[in-house]
C-alpha cells in the first residue's frame, strides 16, 4: 500500500508541477522515490504541523495543490483548527494524509495511536474523507482526491493486510462492493477492517462484505441497497466505536432498517497495553476471533 | 479621492461600531496607519482586482482590527456604503473578525496565529512562481503568545522568504491586560532578529516613517524575511480611548460616539 502511495504521489506531481508535498520531517524511506523524480516539489516542513497546514493554505491559495502527509496522531488531529479555518472554510483543493492511523504503532502507546481522526473531521464542512482498505483503493482514491479538487483527508492505516479488491476499482461509489451473495448478513468494513471482515465471514458461514472507501459523504442510497433484505448488519473500522464508519452507517439506516447491529471498533479507552499489531487489535476485540465469538452470542440470544 | 485619510478611516470605523453596536475599537484604531500606508502606497492590486491572481497580500491576522481593512476596503471602492452599514445586523456579509470571503481580506482570524503561516504559505508560492508579489502580514503583540507564530517565523527564516513582512502591531495590550501583566513579551524586535528575520521597531502611527521604513524593507531582496515592529497606542485618535482597553469590549453610546466624531473634526 506503501508503494501504490508513493507511485501514486509521484505520477501526480509528474504530471501537475504545482502538486507540492509537504511533510511535518516524516516519511523518511516513503518519499525517497519522490524526492528522486520530484526535489522542486518536495517541501519538509519541519516538525510544525500546525505551520505546515498554514503553508499548505497559503500555497493552495496561490493555486498549487499540496499534500501535506503527517501521521494520522498528528496530521488531522494537532490540526484540527487549520483544517476547519484555513483551507475547509474557504474549500480550498488541499489534500491530507494520516498515516499509521488506528494502533499500527502499536508499540509506542497513546500518543501514537489515532482512532479519532474520522469522528473529529466527520463534523467539518466541505471535507472528503477516504479510508482506503488496499493498494487497488488507495490508487483509486488518490485520483479521486486530485480530481475532486476540494478539501480531503485520507487515512492510512496498517499497510500490509493484503489486498482485498483484484484490481483498481472502477465505481466512483462511497461502498464498494468486495462479495455479496445475497447473505443475510452485511458487513460494512473500512481500511484494515475489511480483511478483518473477510476472515470473519468464513467463519460465521457466510456474509456480504461492504468497503466504505469514502466514509463522507457517505452515500445514503448506496447504504440502503447495500442493507436492503439484510437481517444482520455487522460494522468493522479500526477507528473509535465513536464517530466512526458505525455512527455513520447507523445514522443513516436508523428508522429504515429493522434488525440486528454490532459495530467493532477501538473500545472507548486508550490501549492499556504494549504489543503488536495483532495484540492490540485483539485487546480491542475487533480481531476475527473475537467477532466470530460476539456475533455466535449475538445469534443464539434471539 | 482614495487617499486612504487616517481620520476619515477612523471615522468609517466608529460610523460601523456604532450602527453596528460593536466592540473591538481599541485594536482597529491602532492599525490606522499602518494600513492606509500599506494601501495607498505599497500594495498592488493589478485591474483594481482584489483577488487578482498577481496581487499583493494583505494578511490581517490579527482579525479583531478587521473594522479598519473594511474601512479601507471601501476606500478601494470594493465595499458599499450599504456593506459598511450593515455591518453586524442579521445577514450581513460583514462579520466581527477577518473572513475570506470578503474581496481583499485573505485570512480568516480571529483565532490566533494562523495568519502569518498561510501568509508564509503565500510568500512561498510567489516564490516558487518567481512573481515579485509581496505578503504583509500584520500580528497583534498579544497574538504572538501564540506558538504557531514562530514555527511560521523559523520556517519563513529557513525558506529566505525576503517576500514577507511581519507587522507587529505593538499596541501594548491584550485581552485581560497589558502584555507586560499577562504574557511579557521582551523586546520583540530582537526576539524577530534572532529568528534571522531583518527587524526594525518604528512609530506605528507616523505615517512617513512608516512609508520609508516598508520601502526599505520590502525592496530589500536579502533572503531574509521582515519585521516591522509597530509602536502603536491602543484606541489612537480619540483621547478619552487611547491607552485604555474598555475600547476592546464597550460599545458606542450616543454621546461617546458624538464625542468621538467631534474630536476626529470629520463630517464626511
Amino acid at each position: 500500500m506503501r508503494d501504490a502511495f508513493s507511485n501514486a504521489l509521484v505520477a501526480a506531481a509528474k504530471a501537475d508541477p504545482r502538486v507540492l508535498l509537504l511533510t511535518g520531517d516524516h516519511g523518511y524511506a516513503l518519499f525517497d522515490a519522490f524526492r528522486k523524480a520530484c526535489p522542486d516539489q518536495y517541501i519538509n516542513c519541519g516538525i510544525a504541523e500546525q505551520n505546515m497546514v498554514g503553508v499548505a493554505a497559503g500555497l493552495a491559495k496561490a493555486g498549487y495543490r499540496p499534500v501535506v502527509y503527517g501521521l494520522a496522531a498528528f496530521v488531522p488531529i494537532r490540526v484540527v483548527e487549520q483544517i476547519k479555518i484555513d483551507i475547509c472554510y474557504e474549500k480550498l483543493p488541499v489534500i491530507l494524509i494520516g498515516d499509521g492511523a488506528g494502533v499500527v504503532y502499536s508499540h509506542l502507546g497513546a500518543s501514537h495511536q489515532s482512532f479519532e481522526d474520522i469522528a473529529v473531521l466527520r463534523s467539518i464542512p466541505y471535507l472528503t474523507i477516504y479510508s482506503p482498505a488496499d493498494r487497488y483503493e488507495l490508487t483509486s482514491s488518490m485520483r479521486r482526491m486530485f480530481e475532486g479538487g476540494s478539501p480531503a483527508y485520507m487515512r492510512m492505516g496498517k499497510a500490509d493486510l493484503g489486498d482485498v479488491h483484484t484490481s483498481i476499482p472502477k465505481s466512483e461509489g462511497d461502498i464498494l462492493k468486495v462479495t455479496d451473495d445475497g447473505e443475510q448478513t452485511l458487513i460494512f468494513a473500512t481500511g484494515a477492517g475489511v480483511s478483518i471482515a473477510m476472515k470473519v465471514r468464513e467463519e460465521i458461514g457466510g456474509a456480504a462484505i461492504y468497503s466504505a472507501v469514502r466514509v463522507k459523504p457517505l452515500s445514503a442510497d448506496e447504504v440502503f441497497a447495500a442493507a436492503n433484505g439484510r437481517s444482520h448488519i455487522i460494522v468493522i473500522e479500526e477507528h473509535s466505536i465513536h464517530g466512526g464508519l458505525a455512527s455513520s452507517v447507523s445514522e443513516i439506516l436508523v428508522g429504515h432498517y429493522v434488525g440486528a447491529f454490532q459495530r467493532f471498533g477501538i473500545k472507548d479507552r486508550f490501549s492499556e497495553t504494549c504489543g503488536d499489531y495483532q495484540h492490540l487489535v485483539r485487546e480491542h476485540n475487533f480481531d476475527a476471533s473475537s467477532i466470530v465469538e460476539a456475533v455466535r452470542v449475538r445469534n443464539n440470544s434471539y | 479621492m482614495a487617499d486612504f485619510d487616517p481620520k476619515r478611516i477612523r471615522k468609517t470605523i466608529l460610523d460601523m461600531a456604532y450602527s453596528g453596536k460593536t466592540v473591538h475599537i481599541g485594536c482597529a484604531f491602532s492599525i490606522v496607519e499602518l494600513l492606509a500606508v500599506l494601501y495607498r502606497k505599497h500594495l498592488r492590486f493589478p485591474e483594481n482586482n482584489p483577488r487578482h491572481e498577481r496581487r499583493d497580500y494583505m494578511v490581517l491576522s490579527k482579525g479583531h482590527g478587521v473594522m479598519a481593512q473594511y474601512a479601507c476596503l471601501a476606500e478601494k471602492g470594493w465595499l458599499s456604503d450599504d456593506a459598511l452599514h450593515n455591518y453586524f445586523k442579521n445577514g450581513s456579509a460583514l462579520k466581527g473578525l477577518a473572513d475570506t470571503h470578503i474581496a481583499g481580506v485573505e485570512v480568516t482570524s480571529g483565532s490566533l496565529g494562523h495568519g502569518l503561516s498561510v501568509g508564509a504559505g503565500l510568500a512561498l508560492a510567489a516564490k516558487l512562481s518567481k512573481t515579485d508579489q509581496k505578503c504583509f502580514a500584520i500580528v497583534g503583540d498579544g497574538e504572538i503568545n501564540e506558538g504557531p507564530i514562530w514555527e511560521a517565523a523559523l520556517f519563513a527564516a529557513h525558506f529566505k522568504l525576503d517576500n514577507l513582512i511581519v507587522i507587529v502591531d505593538a499596541n501594548g495590550f491584550q485581552a485581560m491586560g497589558t502584555t507586560e501583566e499577562v504574557m511579557a513579551l521582551g523586546n520583540i524586535e530582537s526576539k524577530f532578529a534572532a529568528f534571522g528575520f531583518e527587524a526594525v521597531t518604528i512609530d506605528g502611527h507616523d505615517e512617513e516613517i512608516i512609508d520609508k521604513t516598508l520601502r526599505q524593507l520590502s525592496e530589500n531582496q536579502n533572503g531574509r524575511p521582515k519585521a516591522l515592529i509597530a509602536n502603536t497606542v491602543k484606541g489612537k485618535g480619540v483621547s478619552f480611548m487611547e491607552h485604555d482597553n474598555i475600547w476592546h469590549y464597550t460599545r458606542l453610546n450616543h454621546t461617546t460616539y458624538a464625542d468621538a466624531i467631534a474630536e476626529l473634526g470629520v463630517t464626511a
